[in-house]
């Protein structure tokens, strides 16, 4: 029982269900959802199928590595599936019974939790799965990305490959797990954690983050113009990167969160309305 | 005949389901009436998974006969009694035979016709096509799409089934075929079931671990946490919403109890049963108002046999609470003193400046209450609070739970040993959240609370940002009721006006709107929101409007003219005063103002009026500024005699300009001082058309 042991295992499942498995993006995200391989392809009306790891990077989560379970950088497994098939939720069960969950001795609820993310205007409608009050998964029925309606509709499935594991393992401390039969979270995660937390809390310079967000902003801006919304989607995601980075360094005011979110939510949008109306390619 | 209809989704939320529930029945209603089906029996029930429509409705509808006249019996006959070509025609039209036409009486004269029975429909066949109708337009509060699918609705539809007469009845739902089976439990009895009744149904469903009744599953887990509790001698720390959340979500409830390390018992209950509400939605256990190291947790099991449910929240919970506990540790490490500066870099919004800012103008709006409600004494305190009733938007423990702000600064605010009454203050000071909530039960913390709301909405209203119906995004409607209950709650006697203008005033040149401006949209705006709050307290709107029309300068005194006005609606002298006061507004409206002299009155019951009126206007002129609006309505009573006099006989509208300007001053001087009571005009009386509103109804 090893953290990939499981990623290996939701794989090869959610291969057999058709799923393509796509690298992780290399940029930073704070969550699978905000990759090209599930942004663009939500929007569009082709059937599509991903499965992939994305590490997600939420910096104000950081801890420097003292909290058993809070870390600055976790792991998800995103599955995308369009359209979403009827039996979804049957078929997300057979996963977790397939990872060797005898789910006759648990509680696994569908706890109402709709998901929104304001910075790319998208949002859906679904639960967050609770096994034993566990939260191990956001499913969700896209219903709009980048301000625009998709259809037909897709059901994302997100995985907490740390937190999924911490049941199976049934540790309580996320440094203990295994990320391999050798090499243990703790190894891989904990010094990154720890340096990690003292450059977004403490480190990370304010004044050439802002001159960050600006710039990339500009780029995308530029971008759009221009029709390339692969590259221009980059730019929103380093701005979203950026303002999480500020938002850890105490930066960002209440009002000017609103306003950055804003800015970067109208940019996506125009990507999503472009990309949607055949104007630029993705 | 036994109607079922069972409507199988993936997880509603109970808010929805509750709505589902009434629509259901209100759309069934009134389609099984519009086709003229009778219905005996109508019951529903619901699980998070499950709508279900239980009925007894008839076989077929009832056989309609109606009369069909074709040409007039003159035209339809030729002389020799033949029937003409009219007759043949319209015979082989309705397809009967010529000899079967009857001629028929009516009011028109005589007509060639028959009487035709419709047989009545199926109700197989009505039902099968109105439910996908009544599906189709049933609403939610959030709809969605699933799949390539049109349909909208809380959650994906996956299962339809119906039985009418103990046969499965077939229809579509937007390419969803109904089915003549149900399912048990998803997770732990997930088989097809086939079912020929409704007593089947339900006993069939309980054996596969499936409760339709959600009162029965909510006893359920009473009755189980009872149990559970009973050898611990305690209670469970009340969450009445909890509890329905969890009785609609779970289809077999399993009442499990966990416990968690004693070393948390040092956090306040406050912050113990958010941790465990917010997320698992545990429930917190308490004996004599203390928590215990226990938890309660609902599952959707038949049971725990190996204990796994139990640990697995144990260890969930355990995780939670180390996070509190961190919190709770490492927040108060500095003190709310040493972290206000941070409000500088909190923004309250973006023209309005930092929560700082809004600190230094609550302390000085607290100081200028305590100074107006005459509470000097607790003016530190108050003014203390208000400094630090805001520092807890950036402590940890808030980001955790944002749902605890203010009750964290209380808490921190006493753990650092800061008097009582500034912790209670801060503690209370978004009190109430609504107007079912309490006001804050300490005078600074009432004061701070409504020096707060005040300041939110002057300044958010200064910068010009509008309040509709649909967009209230500063919640200011909230805003505005609470400041409303927590004048009428304390009660607090002062100048509306006046307090709206030191608000203005502790903003300097922030705002960009004219104060005149701001002033008289904000006494608009409290005008629809007392109006919204009375109307909602069972008040008559006449007499809400009629008491709002005499000024909200004091909305405590606004309250209390409401009252005197609702309880002297019954006696006999009440409508005969609204008459009056009907008829002087009507003579007055239009005229300019004129100065009343005592000397010009020629007439007996003119003088008489005059002299009833200034004893009266000096009798109430003192009740009305103490408040005592009841006491001063009773006397106001007493000029009715003099004023039916004076109408009946003197002639107001004289030719003389001297006379008649002076008996047009005495009515405005009466007027003027009846309007200090109510706007009597807005009264309406029996046999008298309603008033049109002035304004529009307020919106929630």
């Amino acid at each position: 029982m090893s953290l990939q042991n499981l990623i290996m295992n939701l794989q090869k499942f959610w291969a057999a269900q058709g799923c393509y498995l796509a690298p992780s993006y290399d940029l930073e995200v704070g969550a699978g959802t905000m990759t090209p391989d599930t942004f663009f392809r939500v929007l569009d009306k082709r059937p599509w199928r991903v499965g992939y790891v994305q590490p997600s990077r939420r910096p104000t989560d950081g801890r420097y590595g003292e909290n058993p379970h809070r870390v600055q950088k976790h792991h998800q497994f995103q599955v995308i599936i369009k359209p979403s098939p009827d039996d979804i939720q049957k078929i997300y069960i057979d996963g977790l019974v397939s990872l060797g969950i005898n789910l006759e001795d648990h509680d696994l609820r569908f706890d109402e939790d709709d998901w929104e993310s304001p910075t790319i205007g998208a949002w859906g409608v679904g639960w967050q799965v609770m096994l034993d009050g566990l939260e191990i998964t956001q499913f969700t029925y896209f219903q709009q990305a980048g301000g625009v309606e998709v259809f037909p509709i897709p059901v994302e499935i997100t995985y907490g490959l740390e937190r999924l594991e911490m049941f199976l393992e049934e540790k309580d401390n996320i440094y203990d797990l295994k990320w391999s039969e050798d090499v243990s979270y703790r190894d891989l995660r904990f010094e990154e954690e720890k340096q990690f937390s003292e450059y977004n809390f403490s480190q990370a310079t304010v004044r050439s983050l802002r001159e960050n967000f600006r710039l990339s902003e500009k780029e995308a801006a530029k971008l759009i113009e221009k029709g390339l919304l692969l590259p221009a989607y980059d730019m929103c995601l380093k701005c979203s990167h950026v303002f999480n980075l500020l938002d850890a360094r105490g930066a960002i005011s209440v009002t000017e969160r609103v306003k950055m979110i804003a800015q970067i939510r109208a940019q996506v949008n125009q990507i999503a309305l472009k990309y949607t109306s055949g104007e630029g390619s993705a | 005949m036994d109607f079922l209809l069972e409507i199988n989704t993936e997880e509603m939320p109970s808010s929805h389901v509750k709505m589902a529930l009434d629509d259901l029945q209100e759309k069934f209603r009134k389609a099984l009436a519009a086709a003229k089906l009778a219905v005996a029996e109508f019951s529903l029930y619901s699980t998070s998974r499950r709508l279900i429509v239980v009925g007894d409705i008839a076989e077929r509808q009832e056989d309609r006969e109606e009369i069909v006249t074709g040409p007039p019996k003159a035209v339809a006959f030729a002389a020799d009694g033949t029937p003409t070509q009219a007759a043949q025609g319209f015979a082989k039209s309705k397809g009967i035979a010529v000899g079967d036409l009857q001629v028929i009486k009516t009011a028109k004269g005589e007509y060639l016709g028959f009487n035709r029975v419709e047989p009545g429909k199926l109700a197989s066949e009505i039902l099968s096509k109105f439910i996908p109708q009544v599906l189709a337009s049933m609403s939610f509060p959030k709809m969605m799409k699933w799949g390539t699918g049109s349909l909208r609705f809380s959650r994906p539809v996956r299962n339809l089934f119906c039985l009418f007469g103990g046969q499965p009845l077939s229809f579509q739902l937007e390419g969803l075929a109904s089915t003549d089976f149900v399912y048990g439990h998803k997770l732990h009895a997930p088989q097809k079931l086939q079912v020929k009744s409704f007593a089947e149904y339900r006993a069939a469903l309980r054996e596969n671990l499936v409760i339709i009744d959600q009162e029965e599953r909510k006893t359920i887990i009473l009755n189980q946490i009872e149990a559970r509790l009973a050898p611990l001698k305690a209670q469970l720390y009340p969450d009445p919403e909890l509890l329905d959340k969890l009785s609609n979500d779970v289809e077999y409830p399993f009442v499990f109890m966990g416990s968690f390390p004693e070393e948390y018992l040092n956090l306040p209950l406050e912050i113990l049963s958010t941790a465990m509400r917010e997320g698992q939605k545990l429930f917190s256990v308490v004996k004599e108002k203390k928590q215990l190291p226990f938890f309660l947790g609902v599952a959707d099991a038949p049971g725990d046999s190996k204990g796994f449910i139990q640990k697995g929240n144990e260890r969930v919970l355990k995780a939670r609470l180390e996070d509190a506990k961190f919190f709770w540790e490492q927040d108060r490490k500095i003190s709310l003193k040493k972290r206000a500066p941070g409000l500088k870099h909190v923004l309250f919004q973006e023209k309005l400046g930092s929560y700082d800012d809004k600190a230094q103008r609550l302390k000085k709006i607290v100081a200028y209450l305590c100074e107006k409600a005459e509470a000097k004494k607790v003016e530190k305190d108050a003014v203390g609070a208000a400094e630090l009733c805001k520092v807890d938007l950036v402590t940890d423990m808030v980001r955790e739970f944002p749902s605890l702000q203010g009750k964290v600064g209380g808490l921190y605010a006493r753990a650092e040993g800061l008097p009582d009454a500034v912790a209670q203050a801060i503690y209370e000071h978004y009190q109430p959240q609504s107007l079912d909530d309490e006001s804050p039960s300490s005078l600074p913390g009432a004061l701070l609370s409504l020096a707060d709301k005040l300041d939110s909405i002057v300044g958010v209203m200064g910068v010009g940002i509008q309040t509709t119906g649909s967009s209230d995004p500063f919640g200011l409607r909230r805003n505005a009721h609470g400041v409303c209950k927590i004048i009428l709650d304390l009660p607090l006697n002062i100048s509306f006006t006046r307090l709206l203008d030191k608000v203005f005033s502790t903003y300097g040149d922030k705002l960009k709107r004219q104060k005149k401006e701001i002033v008289a949209s904000g006494r608009d705006f409290f005008i629809n929101r007392l109006r919204y709050i009375f109307e909602k307290k069972g008040f008559r709107y006449d007499l809400v409007n009629a008491a709002l029309n005499a000024g909200i300068d004091n909305i405590y005194y606004s309250g209390l003219r409401l009252k005197a006005l609702d309880a002297l609606v019954s006696s006999p002298q009440f409508e005969p005063l609204i008459l009056m006061a009907k008829r002087v507004n009507n003579i007055i409206t239009g005229q300019p103002a004129f100065a009343v002299n005592a000397g010009l009155f020629v007439e007996k019951d003119e003088r008489e009026l005059y002299s009833i009126f200034s004893i009266i206007k000096q009798n109430i002129t003192p009740m009305i500024g103490k408040g005592d609006f009841a006491q001063a309505q009773k006397i106001i009573f007493r000029i009715q005699p003099g004023l039916n006099s004076f109408f009946d006989h003197v002639l107001v509208m004289a030719e003389d300009n001297k006379l008649r300007r002076n008996r047009l001053a005495l009515l405005q001087a009466i007027s003027k001082v009846l309007l200090q009571m109510a706007d009597y005009s807005q009264v309406v009386v029996e046999g008298e058309k309603p008033t049109p509103r002035k304004s529009v109804p307020a919106a929630s």
